[in-house]
């Protein structure tokens, strides 16, 4: 049981503070301070105010959330005795792949889980699209899934309908593992652990959420649990999207950070907004989840596929400028392509001189 | 605040002039944020410690107590004093409890005593969201060690949310009853930060005697001669239900001024003898040690024990309820050599075999079953269905999750193998401790100084208020009188049977003899089950004098027998002879429409009954309209069948259904 449960609850649900401002509090104390959670509350105001540059106004907030500790304290019993799991975002449970892609202006401070917790470690891949989607969508989706479970990967989704619940049953059927990412508390959320149980129990499902664990399912959870299913992906498989919705911003959103997301390549007669995703950057594959690639682009790929190796090879032997690298390396990339690449990669720490350089890195709880 | 400041208050509130020493150490420490674990004897004034600060704080102070008893009178005191106290407990309707929630949740009380299941409930848990809390008591600490002698499982959730609660949460625990070992279980339980307070055990009103009797006929002698003599009111602890049937009956015989308790018993009866009990309205309650725990009684004048309780520490807590006004009270314990056998039993056969505990665990991994499910799955007694799943739950193999429709059994992944180590750890240690209990039947030094350093407390004090520090000895005198008395008694002395349902006509009955008493059983097994022929005769004559004894003045017009189950007429022609002699009319018609399974292969109520139900059919049913029946069978169980052949007749318009029993059994697995 984790004793300083009731602190966590506390901090991750004051009202109006975003996950930036938690993660910058929770930085400050863990890494900097080095002081527990328990401990940072238990502070003076003047020390919260010298050490924390906190306002009078984020003081007064801090001090209304701290005289709830005692009736968070009874849900953290309730909780634990139920069976969930609270996994803050200093645990080395939390799962990398989400903090890799959220950093610590999106990342949840606080996630609730019931199941394997082991599953967050592993390769994952989400498969979303619309509630409403066409058979060959399902298919897809089926397809996905199936991969996904041959190569010990885990499926991501966000049980609704249409592809999210495909996704999971095909999962199951497959006896892969899979991650369902709640659009609500996880206490409300009773006839999904009746209906998994036996999955629970085997260890193939974990059930998260980021919520307040009482809160019911609202359309506003629902389109906030978006990019969670996006960041805990390595890969991302797109069914079918309409060019509006949770979807497609996600989409969207991914497309901007620089993520690869592969999207079907619809039938000409399809009605959907898969090739306005292409067009827009996303990797086209077909129906069984394969690439769509020309010749010379396949070749483009295995040679950038080397320069990713060397680069990183590189970069282990010490601090180098872009410039330096393509030098190197003999590399026809631009700068900018290269600066995009670098800032993607887990293992990379940027040096903040001037001109920038990179190296091979050490871990910290940010990336 | 400072001592002298406290204790203007103190006479203002409480009407009280001062604190001893040890309790404004603990309210100073409470006042400070701390948490305290007090170890005091019964009647030091524990409650002060936290009715007290809880009256300076902002919020409300919620008291865990499993003690429904004591939660009502403190309550009751505090709201006479003026400070707002509720309890919240199952013997009060949903109503009630709901609008003291409410009234909780709008900050109107200061002090709320509340069971450790409460936890389980949504309606509270949903208002703790809102509390404003500023203190936690954790009263009778010791019931969340499976080393003391009360260990309860739903402490366990109430020990979790202690150490949940911020630093500089005030947290109280008390106790009267802690061994060293006991002890170091709660701290440790506890978490870190917890001071120890621990006060003398030594009851110097205590007047303690051990009486070796020669056999079980001395002790009911001895309680015949003497009873009356002792001074005031008091207990008289047996260690089984049937005992205290069967003492309450010899004392009634006697016409002394008793009643029987158990905790079988409905609400409304516990509660009128408990009340009973504060009045004085007898000389002495019969009862197992479910009665008195928390009882808040200043003048309790004896306690008498008639079988040796299975350590030092239930005895010390079972005599701690008397003389709590500081005045002299009479603590005898009876002892046979032969009583050893119960509490040896009692251990030895605590815990069921491992391959239960497998069944359980295989049947909640497959399925996610609730209580009743998963017992009919198991085919498990209750009482060893409810062992098993404690433990389980204690191991953490399994889990008890709230859906809407009730509760349900989770397996958890991952879990470890069941620890059986742990269970001979525990059978040892209680057979040690017993043999510790012996040791105190045995003593020549002071009995007082013997439990006092049992339970750690080593104080220097003098004791001399034993049989064998000064007190005179008891010793037993039986006259041939007082033999022909336990005679007679014996011999008109019928058990009841109790199987009156909502809506049905069944009136309680009677049977012969207790299966396990006297010869009785042993007839009928000889009967049933090793070809020795129809029942005795004797059992023919001992039936029909508890017939008459109970219903002598009563007609019937019909009577029926429970048809057997595999074959033969045992019964049927028992219930030909019975007929024959009392001249009510006979019918066979009462039929079996589906074959069922003998009764003894279910281990649980849930079986039982699903074995019987629907299965009886009369050949005539009109017959039965408006008739008062007279109902045979030979042993009398959990009384699924009776009560599902009187269900059944009662349906069809009987007026009346009176089972008469030869034997009934004691201690199945649900007392309805």
């Amino acid at each position: 049981m984790n004793k300083e449960a009731a602190y966590w609850i506390t901090l991750a649900h004051i009202p109006g503070w975003g996950y930036a401002k938690i993660n910058t509090l929770i930085v400050r104390f863990s890494q900097e301070q080095n002081i527990s959670i328990g401990e940072f509350f238990d502070l003076p105001e003047t020390e919260w105010q010298r050490l924390y540059a906190l306002e009078p106004k984020d003081i007064e907030e801090l001090n209304a959330a701290k005289a709830d500790l005692p009736n968070n304290a009874f849900l953290a019993e309730q909780l634990e005795n139920e069976g969930y799991e609270l996994i803050p975002v200093t645990s080395p449970e939390y799962s990398q792949t989400l903090k890799t892609n959220l950093k610590a202006n999106h990342a949840p401070a606080l996630l609730y889980v019931k199941g394997n917790k082991q599953i967050l470690q592993e390769k994952s891949v989400a498969i979303v699209g619309s509630r409403n989607a066409s058979e060959v969508s399902l298919e897809f989706t089926d397809h996905i899934a199936q991969k996904a479970t041959k190569d010990f990967k885990v499926v991501v989704s966000g049980f609704a309908k249409g592809v999210d619940k495909q996704a999971l049953d095909a999962a199951i059927k497959y006896t892969g593992q899979s991650i369902i990412v709640l659009p609500q508390g996880i206490m409300t959320f009773s006839t999904g652990f009746k209906t998994y149980y036996k999955q629970i129990v085997d260890g193939d499902v974990l059930v998260v959420s980021v919520f307040h664990p009482r809160a019911p399912w609202k359309a506003e959870l629902a389109m906030a649990r978006n990019p969670i299913i996006y960041a805990l992906a390595d890969e991302i498989y797109v069914a079918e999207s309409s060019d509006t919705g949770g979807t497609w911003s996600g989409v969207i959103d991914g497309l901007r950070k620089k993520r690869k997301i592969y999207v079907r390549k619809p039938e000409p007669a399809e009605e959907n907004a898969n090739d306005l995703l292409i067009e827009k950057g996303a990797v086209a594959v077909d129906i069984q989840g394969n690439e769509i690639l020309d010749e010379s682009a396949l070749l483009v790929k295995e040679q950038d596929a080397e320069f990713e190796k060397k680069i990183l090879e590189l970069l282990k032997s010490g601090e180098y400028t872009t410039k330096d690298i393509l030098k190197r390396l003999d590399m026809n990339w631009s700068e900018s392509r290269l600066r995009d690449f670098l800032k993607a990669q887990k293992g990379i720490e940027t040096i903040i001189k001037k001109p920038l350089r990179y190296t091979g890195k050490q871990q910290t709880l940010f990336d | 605040m400072n001592r002298q400041e406290a204790e203007v208050v103190l006479q203002n509130r409480f009407q009280l002039s001062r604190f001893y020493d040890e309790q404004w150490t603990t309210i100073e420490r409470l006042l400070q944020g701390e948490r305290v674990l007090l170890i005091e004897k019964t009647g030091f004034g524990k409650s002060l410690c936290f009715q007290f600060p809880a009256t300076l704080f902002s919020g409300i102070t919620v008291v865990f107590s499993p003690l429904i008893a004591l939660m009502r009178d403190q309550s009751k005191k505090l709201t006479s004093l003026g400070i707002p106290a509720k309890c919240i407990n199952s013997e009060q309707t949903h109503e009630e409890n709901s609008s003291i929630i409410a009234e909780a949740r709008e900050g109107r009380i200061k002090i709320l005593y509340i069971a450790p299941e409460r936890q389980e409930n949504p309606e509270w848990m949903e208002a703790t969201r809102e509390l404003n809390l500023s203190m936690v008591v954790v009263d009778e600490a010791h019931c969340i060690s499976v080393w003391g002698h009360d260990f309860r499982p739903a402490f366990k959730r109430i020990i979790n949310l202690v150490q949940l609660l911020p630093k500089g949460l005030p947290v109280l625990a008390t106790t009267a009853t802690a061994t060293p070992r006991v002890q170091s279980d709660i701290e440790k339980q506890m978490g870190g930060n917890l001071s120890v307070i621990r006060g003398n055990l030594m009851r110097e009103s205590f007047r303690l005697f051990v009486v070796n009797v020669e056999s079980e006929d001395e002790k009911l002698i001895w309680l015949g001669k003497n009873l009356e003599r002792l001074p005031g009111t008091g207990l008289l602890y047996t260690g089984t239900r049937m005992d205290t049937e069967i003492y309450s009956k010899w004392l009634e015989h006697l016409h002394i001024s008793s009643i029987g308790y158990n905790a079988g018993l409905d609400i409304e009866s516990r509660i009128a003898i408990e009340n009973g009990l504060m009045n004085n309205k007898w000389k002495c309650i019969i009862s197992t040690n479910a009665l008195g725990m928390g009882i808040d009684k200043p003048d309790i004048r004896f306690i008498i024990h008639t079988q040796i309780p299975q350590s030092p520490i239930h005895y010390y807590q079972e005599i701690g309820r008397a003389g709590r006004d500081g005045e002299p009270a009479y603590i005898i314990l009876f002892y046979h050599p032969d009583d050893k056998r119960l509490p040896e039993v009692f251990i030895e056969g605590g815990r069921p075999a491992i391959s239960k505990y497998e069944r359980v665990i295989r049947a909640v991994k497959s399925e996610l079953l609730g209580e009743k499910d998963l017992m009919r799955k198991t085919n498990l007694r209750m009482t060893q269905f409810r062992v098993i799943k404690a433990d389980l739950v204690e191991q953490k193999i399994i889990r008890e999750v709230t859906f809407s429709k009730g509760k349900k059994f989770e397996y958890i992944a991952g879990s470890p193998k069941l620890n059986t180590a742990l269970f001979e750890e525990l059978r040892a240690c209680k057979l040690r401790e017993l043999e510790k209990m012996l040791g105190y039947i045995d003593t020549t030094e002071s009995r007082m100084k013997y439990l006092c350093s049992y339970l750690g407390d080593d104080s220097k004090l003098s004791f001399n208020n034993c049989d064998n520090t000064g007190q005179k000895k008891i010793r037993v005198i039986v006259t041939p009188e007082w033999k022909e008395r336990l005679k007679d008694f014996r011999e008109n002395y019928f058990p009841e049977i109790n199987a009156e349902t909502k809506g049905t006509c069944i009136v309680s009955g009677i049977a012969a003899s207790f299966y396990g008493f006297s010869n009785v059983g042993a007839a009928i097994h000889r009967s049933k089950y090793e070809g020795a022929g129809e029942f005795p005769d004797f059992l023919i004559r001992q039936t029909l004098k508890a017939y008459r004894k109970k219903f002598d003045d009563e007609q019937f017009d019909l009577l029926l027998y429970v048809p057997p189950t595999v074959s033969g007429d045992l019964v049927r022609n028992f219930a030909d002879k019975i007929a024959t002699v009392l001249r009510i009319p006979i019918s066979h018609k009462l039929k079996k429409q589906r074959p069922t399974s003998e009764q003894k292969v279910f281990e649980n109520h849930y079986l039982k009954h699903d074995n019987v139900a629907d299965s009886f059919m009369y050949d005539s049913p009109d017959e039965i309209a408006d008739k008062n029946i007279l109902l045979i069978d030979d042993i009398f169980d959990s009384g699924a069948t009776v009560k599902e052949i009187g269900r059944y007749l009662s349906h069809l318009g009987a007026a009346k259904i009176a089972p008469l029993v030869i034997a009934r059994t004691v201690g199945g697995d649900i007392h309805e």
